[in-house]
Formats: C-alpha cells, structure tokens, sequence
C-alpha cells in the first residue's frame, strides 16, 4: 500500500490542526489525540517500501544526455525509514498518553506543537529533496521553541529564545548552502544532485561546492547539537517537560541522521567530508560528558548526555563504511529509546520531589523502587552494558573504528562508555542510595503511572533490541549498501 | 547583464555579513533580531539571483508563445518558487522571537540582551 | 612539589564552581573524573594526528599534555566558557562557521 506514504506526514499534520482548532470540547480532543497517537506507528508499519511522487509527476529521462530527472517531490520509503519513522511513532504515542493522563484539561496548542513535531522530523526522514527538507527543518525548529516555551519551569522563556536566535544563524546558513548546491546543480533534487556529482558534472574541487559543504555542514551542527550548540541543545532539554524532552531529543537524533544521510550521498567523495564529521563528534563526546560530570541539575546532565552520545552516531557515520555507517545508524535507534526512557524515568522523579538538584535528593530508592530500577537499567544500557541495545551498537562501533584503522578512536569511545558510566553511578548513589536530606519532603507524593507504565514499554523495547539485534541490523546494512 | 546578477550577490554577502556582525555586537535585542534577519534575507535574495537571466521572460507560458523560444528565454523559476516558503518561514520565525521578546520585556523591563538572556544556570541551581 | 599543591588546589577551585551551595564528595568527584577524562580524550585525539604526519603527532602531543597538566584545574576554566548567556554562545557559533567556511573555500581540495 505505496499510498500510506504521504499520510504518515499528513496524518500528524492535519490531526494537530484540528486538534488545537477544537481544543474547547476537552474530552473529543483527548480520545481524538490518544486515537491519532496509536495510528502513528501502525502507519509505517502497514506501508510497503517504494517511492511516492507528489502530484504524479514521475521521473523523465533526457533523451539526449541520458540523464533521468525528478521533477517531483518524492518520498522514499525503505527499511531505515519504516524502523525510524515506527519508532518516533512509538515515542509520540508514550509522550501524548503521558501529557494526557498528568492533566485534566488538555491544552490544543501544546498537542499541537507535539503533533506537528512528529510530522516534521517523518518528512526529512522521508523526503529526497533537499529544500524540502529545510522547509521541515525550519517548522521543526518552531515546534521544538514551542514545546519548550510552553513548559512552566523556570527560564523557559529564556532558552527558546537563545534556541531560536541561533537557529535563525543556523537556518538561513543551511539554506546558503542549498542555494550554491542549485546554483552548480539546477536541482534540489538530492537524488539528481548526487548523480550530477557522481557523473562528474560537477567539479567537487570547486570552491563552491565546498564552500556549500560548509554552509549545510554548519545547519547540521545547529540540527544535531554539536559543539559549539551543545550547551543550548542541552539547555533546551532541561527547560521542557520531561516527556517533551524526550520527544525532543529523538527530533534531535533524526534530524540529524536525515540530514546527514543527503550529506552522505552528495559529499561522500570528498575526504574533508568525513575528516569534519569525525572532528565535531569527537569534540562533541569529550565536551558532553565532560560537562555531564559537572552538573548539579540532573536534567541538565543528562541533557549533555544525550548530546555527548550523539558523538557515537557522527563517529560511525565519519568512518563511512558500510560497516560503521550501519553501527551508526544503530546507535541512532538505540539512543531514541534509552535517551527517552532517562528524560522520562528523571521527570517521574521531579514529579514526586518537586526537586532537580541532586545535591538535595537522596535515599528516593525506598519510597520509588520501581522507577529507581528502571532508571538503573537504562543508565546501564547507555553506558553499554550488555545485554542492552546500547551494549550491541557501541560494540559495532569499536569494531568498526578498529577495522578501519584508528584505534585511537575505539579507545576514546570506550573510555567516554567509561565515563557516562560514571556519570550514571554518580548520579544514583546520589539520588537513590545515599541516606536523605533531612529536609525532603517525599511521603505522599506518587509517581504517575502512565510515567511508569511508559518506561516498562521503552525497557522492553530496549531489551528485545539488545538481544535481537539482527531484526534491525540486517536492514539497516542493507540500505546503507544502498546509498554507498 | 551579468553587472547585476553581480552586484545582487554582493549586497546578499553584504547582508549576510552584517546579519552575522549584529549577531556579536548589537546588545538590544530586537535590533539584534533585526540584523539576524539579515542573514535570513541575504540567503533569499542569493537565492533569486540564481534565478536571474539577462533578458530573459516571466516562466509563464502563455498561450501562442512558441515553446522553443520559451525554452530557451524563460527565468528558471524554481528559486522563485523556493524563496516564496522560505519567505514565510522566515516571518514566522520572526513572530514567534518577538512574541518572546515581548513576554521577557515585561519580566526584566529591559531590551539589553546582556540582561535579558545572559547565564541563569547559577541562580536557578540553588536557590533556598 | 608544586604540582602536588597544584593538584591538591585543584579540590578547593572546585569549591568556587559549585557555589553558591554545597559541595558534596560526589561533585568533586565527579569534577576530577571530568579533569582526568578531559586531560587524556584531547591527547588521545591528539595522536589521530599521525595519519597526517608522524613527527607532528608526537610534537603535538608532547606540547598539549604538558601544557593541559600545567594548568589544571581545567574544569571551571572550562565550564566558564560554554555558560548559557546568549553572548557567548553566539561568538562560538559565528567563530565556528568562520572558521568552517574559510579553511573549506581556500584549504578544502588540499585534504
């Protein structure tokens, strides 16, 4: 069914703008939400693999040069796609059942921004248009201002608007580079561009297209939150709601893949290319969990890192073969989920204390067992323990930078696995096992059970990926043999 | 004409430029959104100028014009079309910083960025 | 001797980073493992250098672990730049795309 295509950005789009046109009748909009929320993941799930052109415009081939066009915006839908898209479908569902059990009255606007979010970030994954793209990646943005200013924590305000001032450098410098790829190109077109470069009908010596390589390279950095975004990707992490965060940090991982996905296929010739990516992650993961290390707002910490493990996925990606790109890739999945499950599992935490700073938590393992638990489990899975997800990519990883001959970089991915793991024993001994704080009020307050029931779904998911890894991984290597 | 297909990527590098230098040296906001807007403007008008053709006709076909002739002499108007959605994206943006700007100069009665927007990390931490 | 006080000044710098507030053993912990983590990730990337040129790996190397240990504490010097007002993060984010752009049109085709 190559029709579902379009309806997986259709559905969430058209949905959050009935939803905050009828947020006045509270309780149609709450059932309305929850039956959208389960749609999203059974959409991709339901769609065959194929190609859907907008407006039926197919592919013309030139006669003459024997050059075939994409004159339409076209949609790719492949294994990669089906995984991703499936699930930030799963994620939203968790987060919209979470928003909608903790209030009583539902706000159509904040639905809305989550809605439009998820759309947002399914359209870069599927699109093979470049400026396409930016459009999405520009209607991201907003929805990630919105969900963080919407939160009620303080210095929100604040944060969206550093957010949105560097994404107004990021944006427009992005689309500069678009504009020089058309410029030498004709197309925005991805699939025709890299056919252009590939056929040799660019010089990629040239100055612009390298200098197009700079500009979206930069637009990368603002989307994925690489030095020098760190801090304020990590800032917009720790001003929103805990499970608007942990929707927000898989837009992150997204939209970064997507984008550097199209990098990949029309710059993968160029060297510098890679030696960039490698740089930005490598500084990436010392930054964030060197920062990590410091913190005193458990939000912020894990904030930096989920910023210092996206330095795992640009590595693979930098080392650019199959091999790598795949553990890439896979690291990608794995730290939707357990990235998640920590914004998730530390919310439920400020729920029930009221509190973020670790120096006044302690002892919170007797009055919150489960949570405490589960929390403990998906820190072991983001250090790498097995036998969990994060345990199976990283492996990749290491193998991969030691195939391709660096070993210094499995070295430096161990050692930063060793020190998210310590960020991890820092912060329970702290939060959970120390005696506590005379002053912490914590009797009578629960933790919501939508938090936990949300949780139990992403260890599960957790689980199954760390000891099947094959289900994904197989499909994964496949599409990336693909694109190389 | 290649002069003014010229002179219109200058002042887009001229804008971009002054985007980037009002990012680092203007302290009031909104005269910092202003400039920052620059930058969005410059890539729109770099944009429309790839787009230019000396001479050359609006991409509309009209009827009885020979399609050849047209072929050849037409605009290329794909930037154009591109540049009109990033047009409003851009203005939407701009809405929403200024709506932000407008709450936040309420709280802190001032448009100093240096105020407004400096580091709040060590208030909110610990506060008894 | 003065690198053992250094070190051992190292403890009560950190104290300066968590004020206002109290400093717990986990934080200072924490603080050091981020110092050390710090000290031997940049010089291990350092030697990634070698693909390029042997000699200017080993140079490279020798020079940022004596200057990076000569002046630690690094941590709050550190954090001290990557703060959350607007100023800073906006001087690193042109900094960077300066600095991408002009090494990309004039020294890209050279790698």
């Amino acid at each position: 069914m190559n029709e579902l295509i379009p309806l997986m950005v259709i559905v969430p789009l058209i949905s959050a703008l009935i939803i905050s046109a009828f947020s006045k009748f509270n309780k149609v909009t709450k059932i309305f939400a929850l039956i959208v929320a389960v749609c999203l993941p059974l959409i991709p799930l339901l769609s065959n693999y194929g190609l859907h052109y907008f407006g039926g415009y197919q592919p013309i081939l030139d006669n003459v040069t024997n050059v075939v066009y994409h004159p339409a915006i076209t949609y790719s839908f492949t294994f990669l796609q089906q995984v991703f898209i499936a699930m930030i479908g799963i994620l939203t569902f968790l987060v919209v059942f979470v928003y909608l059990t903790k209030y009583r009255k539902v706000s159509g606007p904040y639905l809305f921004l989550l809605f439009l979010g998820t759309a947002a970030v399914t359209a870069m994954l599927l699109t093979d248009d470049i400026f396409h793209m930016f459009v999405f990646f520009e209607i991201l943005a907003l929805a990630q201002v919105g969900i963080v200013a919407a939160s009620s924590i303080d210095y929100s305000y604040e944060m969206a608007l550093k957010y949105m001032i560097l994404g107004s450098i990021g944006s427009p410098i992005m689309l500069l580079g678009i504009g020089f790829l058309l410029a030498i190109t004709g197309s925005v077109n991805v699939t025709d561009i890299a056919a252009a470069v590939h056929n040799g009908l660019v010089d990629i010596k040239s100055p612009v297209f390298l200098a197009s390589l700079g500009l979206i390279f930069f637009g990368w950095l603002y989307a994925s939150g690489f030095p020098p975004f760190h801090t304020i990707k990590s800032g917009i992490y720790s001003k929103a709601e805990p499970h608007g965060a942990a929707l927000l940090q898989s837009f992150t991982v997204v939209s970064m893949i997507s984008i550097v996905l199209i990098m990949i296929r029309i710059y993968s010739s160029l060297p510098i290319f890679e030696v960039f990516i490698v740089f930005f992650s490598i500084l990436a993961m010392i930054l964030g969990v060197s920062l990590a290390l410091t913190q005193t707002d458990f939000r912020r910490m894990i904030g930096f890192l989920a910023v210092g493990e996206l330095g795992f996925i640009g590595l693979g990606i930098g080392l650019g073969t199959q091999f790598a790109i795949t553990a890439g890739l896979f690291q990608a999945l794995n730290e939707i989920v357990i990235t998640a499950l920590l914004f998730i599992g530390f919310g439920a935490i400020v729920e029930a204390t009221n509190e973020v700073d670790t120096r006044k938590l302690g002892g919170l393992l007797a009055y919150h067992p489960k949570v405490s638990l589960m929390l403990l489990l998906g820190g072991l899975a983001m250090a790498g323990v097995p036998p969990f997800n994060g345990f199976q990519s990283k492996l990749m990883l290491v193998q991969a930078s030691l195939s391709c001959g660096f070993p210094e970089l499995s070295i430096l991915a161990i050692m930063v696995s060793i020190a998210t793991f310590v960020v991890f024993v820092k912060t329970f001994y702290v939060m959970f096992l120390r005696p506590k704080p005379n002053d912490l009020e914590v009797e009578g307050k629960e933790v919501p059970r939508s938090m936990v029931f949300a949780m139990g779904i992403l260890l599960i998911i957790i689980l199954a990926l760390g000891l099947f890894p094959d289900m994904v991984v197989n499909g994964i290597s496949n599409f990336v043999g693909g694109i190389l | 004409m290649a002069q003014t297909q010229l002179a219109i990527l200058l002042t887009s590098i001229a804008l971009v430029v002054i985007g980037l230098y009002s990012a680092i040296f203007i302290d009031n906001i909104i005269k910092k959104i202003i400039g920052i807007s620059f930058i969005e403007e410059g890539a729109n008008l770099f944009i429309v100028a790839i787009g230019y053709k000396a001479g050359g006709v609006v991409p509309i076909l009209m009827p009885g014009m020979d399609t050849s002739w047209f072929a050849a002499n037409a605009a290329y108007p794909l930037p154009f079309g591109l540049v009109l959605t990033s047009i409003v994206i851009g203005a939407s943006t701009l809405a929403v910083m200024l709506a932000l700007v407008m709450v936040l100069y309420r709280r802190y009665g001032t448009l100093s960025t240096k105020v407004m927007l400096a580091d709040t990390s060590k208030q909110e931490e610990y506060n008894e | 001797m003065k690198l053992y006080d250094q070190i051992f000044d190292v403890v009560k710098q950190f104290k300066k980073l968590f004020s206002p507030g109290p400093v717990t053993n986990a934080d200072v912990s924490g603080s050091l493992t981020a110092e050390m983590f710090l000290i031997v990730s940049l010089i291990l990337s350092a030697i990634l250098l070698r693909h390029i040129n042997i000699l200017l790996a080993g140079i490279v190397t020798l020079i940022l672990a004596v200057v990076l240990i000569s002046s630690i504490p690094l941590i709050p010097k550190f954090k001290l730049e990557q703060e959350d007002s607007l100023e800073k993060m906006l001087f690193y984010a042109v900094l960077t795309l300066s600095i991408i752009v002009v090494f990309l049109y004039w020294g890209g085709n050279l790698v």
